[in-house]
């Protein structure tokens, strides 16, 4: 039996694709898919075979119902912002989604919006922000980043301390599984009994199918806003006082930690924020609500940072620095791009009492294998962010930054914490998905992602490494090729800017 | 009883084909469809907070564990859990996230899905299977801590339970506000509410209600406000701007949970919260005798105990009369809770008969022996 060459197949499949997209919208030249070839995070490529771009909800149907008939695996993709390198799709084909941007139904008495996958974080923001209300996930990425992507990635931010992260905030989709089915999760409308399908999906990192329009809850913006920057002359102290305003039991809109390693390099940068370049730590607090309540609190608050150590209470006089301060700390991984060629932006969660230790732990790893960790975080929910910039062009640094990095994720792990508090496990972290979870806890995921995707084409190789699931124990090779046990690469390559 | 015990149920189970009947406390037994099963677990003498670092507002308990215990030992570092579901609070946490009960200070506070980080299970093969973690943000792997909630015990048996808690608020008050004038008046005065205030929680109660909590002859709204002195204050200053509020004992959340007790049937209706509200006033002021009926606007849901004071009282007739609910667009979504057992077949014989919830079932139990027809099959 003759088979039909890998080329001659992939010509067939992008004909097919472009009779439903239209020739523009898909690529298959290797040289129109390298921007296709990573995500956020650096270090990874993959090549995909074909990117596809539907432009409507029927295309993208029609789309995966090809993929099904051919039985072709295939990556989901929103804007590429991901940092688990969720996004890439090694030599098959991408669905990008980025042109379904429409809001399809805005209902402002009742408080929730319809959106299709594309549409930006911060578009929806500005579109209901009129109207007094607010979509209260808010990734740093929220410029570029799609709902799409923060549900599958369950996506948090600076304010989810408060609000809660991307599965508190949606009530439905539309979702087309692998097979071309298409269901409906949740209720746009009310509540539903039955298997929480929605709480399922989100989260499921592309793997569960293609969400194609999702009914979110959105939040009346607050009365009032207060935003603070307490600085420090000691790691120590910030860290003490960050566990001491969560245990004090005030539940801050948002509790940021940035280092001095970090506040030099924001202030070196064109989004210098006015933080204190000797500091070597700050707190960004933001507290909101009514605004009585809210002066109450800050008084509070304010007094716990002073008699914890801090040098000085800043408090924003208005929107202008607010925004500033804001935007430091929005853009520090961006700016983190000055230090080294490459960055590595870490993501783990650790109780939040365990605060103090793990960064003292941190910065003694980070002494021993002679790197520079910078630490950003959503200090208020424990979730670190410790990112080491370095040249991986000199093999040596390259290796001591590898060590480093998997000490510090370890220590997170015996604090009893978590190894992703918000960017997904991707292919990044598949190799730590071991050391959090009885291989009966990664059955189980295997287990349920085989009902949404039986045959594991939609974005094979990711989450759940492919030997944990028990019918799987009988493929030698799962092992072997799967990246689990493969150190994470860290390929010689510049780093990109930051998708912003 | 612990988790080692339950695997050893399941297995027997497993090995002699004899399904499970799953329990807490039994305080709420006559909820779901009826159970083909010829066995208990219990989990009753399962109880015991296990891990609790107040600092890091997170606490572990095991699953039969009663919400009391879980408040009582909270309340010890001044914290809650803001969880109150229906019922009263010997109810365990594991049956509380099983069937994810729950009651007025979800509208704030979240449900128990909201509310959890992280919990353990043995799932229908007997296999120990942990899900979500200890901290209170985590991503790692698909979510079987939500997928568990809400499953009736369908999917696992669920051990033990990592939950969020909250600082209790300095000043916790409770006002009650009459809703008279016509039904448009009282429709306004329940949007203004609606609109102006961030209360913990906000419920509108029928008649039969509120004179069984001796609350007078009119439907009124409950209306709890918690936070600093200053939140407290500034709110009652808003809600004294809308009506005439006057304040009541606390205690009467406790009543008002306890209330619908033995009821026949349990309904919930739940619709946009604009929905609701139109039509709330004259839900709540139309006299049926013996069904109980409340309503959380801000969730957008109506609860509906029937049958309590007059044995007869047919859930379908009282459905009957939510029928300007029930139509029209942006449809209505009806969960019965509990139902006389001849009725379920008519009104609601599955809600996890569509492909995907079938698929999960026969993964996770694929002897059909944990609370086998409690959701429907
Ligand atoms: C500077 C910077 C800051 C960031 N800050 C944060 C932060 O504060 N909090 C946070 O949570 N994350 C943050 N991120 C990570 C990232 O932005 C989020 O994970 C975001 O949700 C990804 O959205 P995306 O559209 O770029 O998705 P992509 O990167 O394109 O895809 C991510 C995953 O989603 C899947 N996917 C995309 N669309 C769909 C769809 N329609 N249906 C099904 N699956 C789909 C993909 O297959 C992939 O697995 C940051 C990233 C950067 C670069």
């Amino acid at each position: 039996m003759t088979q039909p060459s890998a080329s001659t197949q992939r010509a067939s499949v992008s004909a097919r694709l472009a009779d439903i997209v239209g020739e523009r919208h898909v690529l298959s030249r290797p040289s129109e898919l390298l921007v296709y070839n990573s995500d956020g995070l650096p270090g990874y490529r993959r090549q995909p075979s074909i990117a596809v771009f539907p432009g409507s909800r029927e295309e993208t149907i029609a789309v995966v119902r090809l993929l099904a008939e051919e039985e072709l695996p295939f990556v989901p993709r929103g804007a590429g912002t991901g940092l688990s390198g969720g996004a890439l799709a090694d030599d098959i084909i991408v669905v990008g989604l980025h042109r379904l941007k429409k809001i399809l139904s805005l209902d402002i008495d009742n408080r929730r919006a319809t959106v299709e996958p594309g549409v930006v974080n911060l578009r929806l923001n500005r579109h209901v922000a009129p109207l007094g209300l607010l979509y209260a996930p808010d990734p740093s990425s929220e410029a570029a980043c799609t709902i799409g992507g923060n549900i599958a990635e369950n996506a948090g931010g600076p304010h989810c301390l408060k609000y809660g992260v991307t599965l508190n905030h949606v009530h439905a989709m539309t979702v087309v599984l692998p097979s071309g089915e298409v269901v409906e999760l949740g209720s746009r409308t009310g509540e539903r009994d039955g298997y929480d399908l929605r709480g399922a999906f989100i989260g499921s990192e592309g793997c569960f199918g293609v969400a194609l329009d999702v009914t979110v809850r959105l939040t009346p913006k607050p009365q009032t806003v207060r935003t603070l920057l307490a600085d420090f002359t000691s790691v120590d102290d910030a860290a003490r006082v960050t566990s001491a305003i969560i245990a004090s039991g005030i539940v801050p809109a948002a509790l940021e930690f940035m280092d001095g390693p970090t506040i030099r390099v924001v202030e070196d940068s064109i989004y210098a924020a006015g933080y204190p370049r000797d500091a070597e730590a700050v707190l960004l607090i933001e507290l909101d609500g009514i605004e009585a309540g809210v002066d109450a609190d800050l008084e509070v608050v304010r007094r716990i940072c002073l008699d914890g150590g801090a040098r000085n209470v800043k408090v924003a006089r208005d929107d202008i620095e607010r925004a500033k301060l804001w935007q430091g700390r929005k853009k520090a991984f961006g700016a983190m791009g000055r230090l080294a060629p490459h960055l590595i932006v870490q993501d783990a969660v650790i109780p939040r009492t365990k605060l103090p230790e793990i960064l003292q732990t941190i910065h003694a790893i980070s002494e021993k294998h002679g790197v520079l960790v910078c630490n950003v975080f959503h200090a208020g929910d424990g979730n670190l962010h410790p990112n080491i910039a370095y040249s991986a062009d000199n093999a040596e640094e390259s290796k001591r930054v590898h060590k480093a990095m998997t000490e510090i994720m370890n220590a997170c792990i015996d604090a009893g914490g978590s190894i992703t508090g918000e960017h997904g496990v991707g292919l990044d972290k598949m190799g730590y998905m071991e050391s959090i979870f009885p291989a009966s806890s990664l059955n189980a995921m295997c287990e349920l992602r085989s009902v949404f995707d039986p045959g594991r084409r939609s974005n094979p190789g990711k989450v759940v490494p492919v030997h944990s699931c028990k019918e799987w124990h009988g493929v030698k090779s799962a092992r072997e090729t799967s990246a689990a046990t493969v150190p994470p690469p860290l390929a010689a390559e510049p780093s990109r800017p930051v998708a912003q | 009883m612990t988790t080692e015990a339950v695997v050893a149920t399941v297995h027997e189970s497993v090995d002699t084909r004899t399904p499970l009947r799953i329990c807490g406390n039994s305080t709420w037994l006559g909820a779901g469809r009826p159970v083909r099963a010829d066995k208990t677990l219990s989990l009753q003498s399962d109880s015991g907070v296990t891990e609790y670092v107040p600092g890091d507002l997170t606490l572990t308990a095991r699953a039969g564990t009663s919400l009391a215990e879980i408040q009582h030992v909270a309340k010890g570092n001044d914290q809650w859990l803001p969880l109150d579901p229906y019922g009263s609070e010997s109810g365990t946490i594991g049956a509380t996230i099983a069937t994810a009960s729950a009651g007025p200070l979800s509208a704030t506070f979240g449900l128990p899905r909201d509310l959890l980080l992280g919990l353990q299970f043995v799932n229908g093969s007997g296999d120990v299977v942990r899900a979500g973690g200890k901290v209170v943000k985590n991503v790692a792997g698909f979510d079987l801590s939500r997928l568990l909630t809400g499953s009736w015990g369908t999917l696992g048996v669920i051990t033990e339970v990592t939950v969020r808690l909250y600082a209790r608020p300095r000043s916790d008050r409770t006002f009650v506000v009459p809703l008279t004038g016509s039904l448009v008046e009282q429709a306004s005065v329940i949007q203004a509410m609606y609109v102006a205030l961030s209360p913990f929680a906000l419920q509108l109660l029928g008649v039969t209600v509120v004179r069984a909590l001796g609350l007078g002859e009119l439907p009124v709204a409950l209306v709890r406000l918690g936070g600093n002195e200053a939140v407290v204050d500034a709110q009652l200053k808003a809600l004294a701007k809308i009506t005439k509020p006057g304040e009541i004992e606390s205690e009467v959340w406790g009543t008002l949970r306890e209330l619908e007790g033995s009821a026949p049937s349990v309904i919930r209706i739940s619709s946009m919260p604009m929905r609701m509200i139109g039509t709330a006033a004259r839900i709540l002021a139309e006299e049926v005798p013996g069904v109980y009926t409340t309503i959380d606007p801000r969730r957008g849901v109506m609860r509906v105990a029937a049958g309590i004071e007059s044995e007869g009282s047919e859930i379908e007739t009282d459905v009957v009369n939510f029928d300007d609910l029930k139509s029209g667009e942006g449809s209505t979504e009806i969960i019965f809770e509990k139902l006389p057992a001849e009725l379920w077949s008519r009104v609601s014989p599955s809600v996890v008969a569509d492909p995907l919830s079938r698929g999960i079932k026969k993964a996770y139990d694929p002897f059909n022996i944990l609370n086998p027809g409690i959701l429907g099959d």
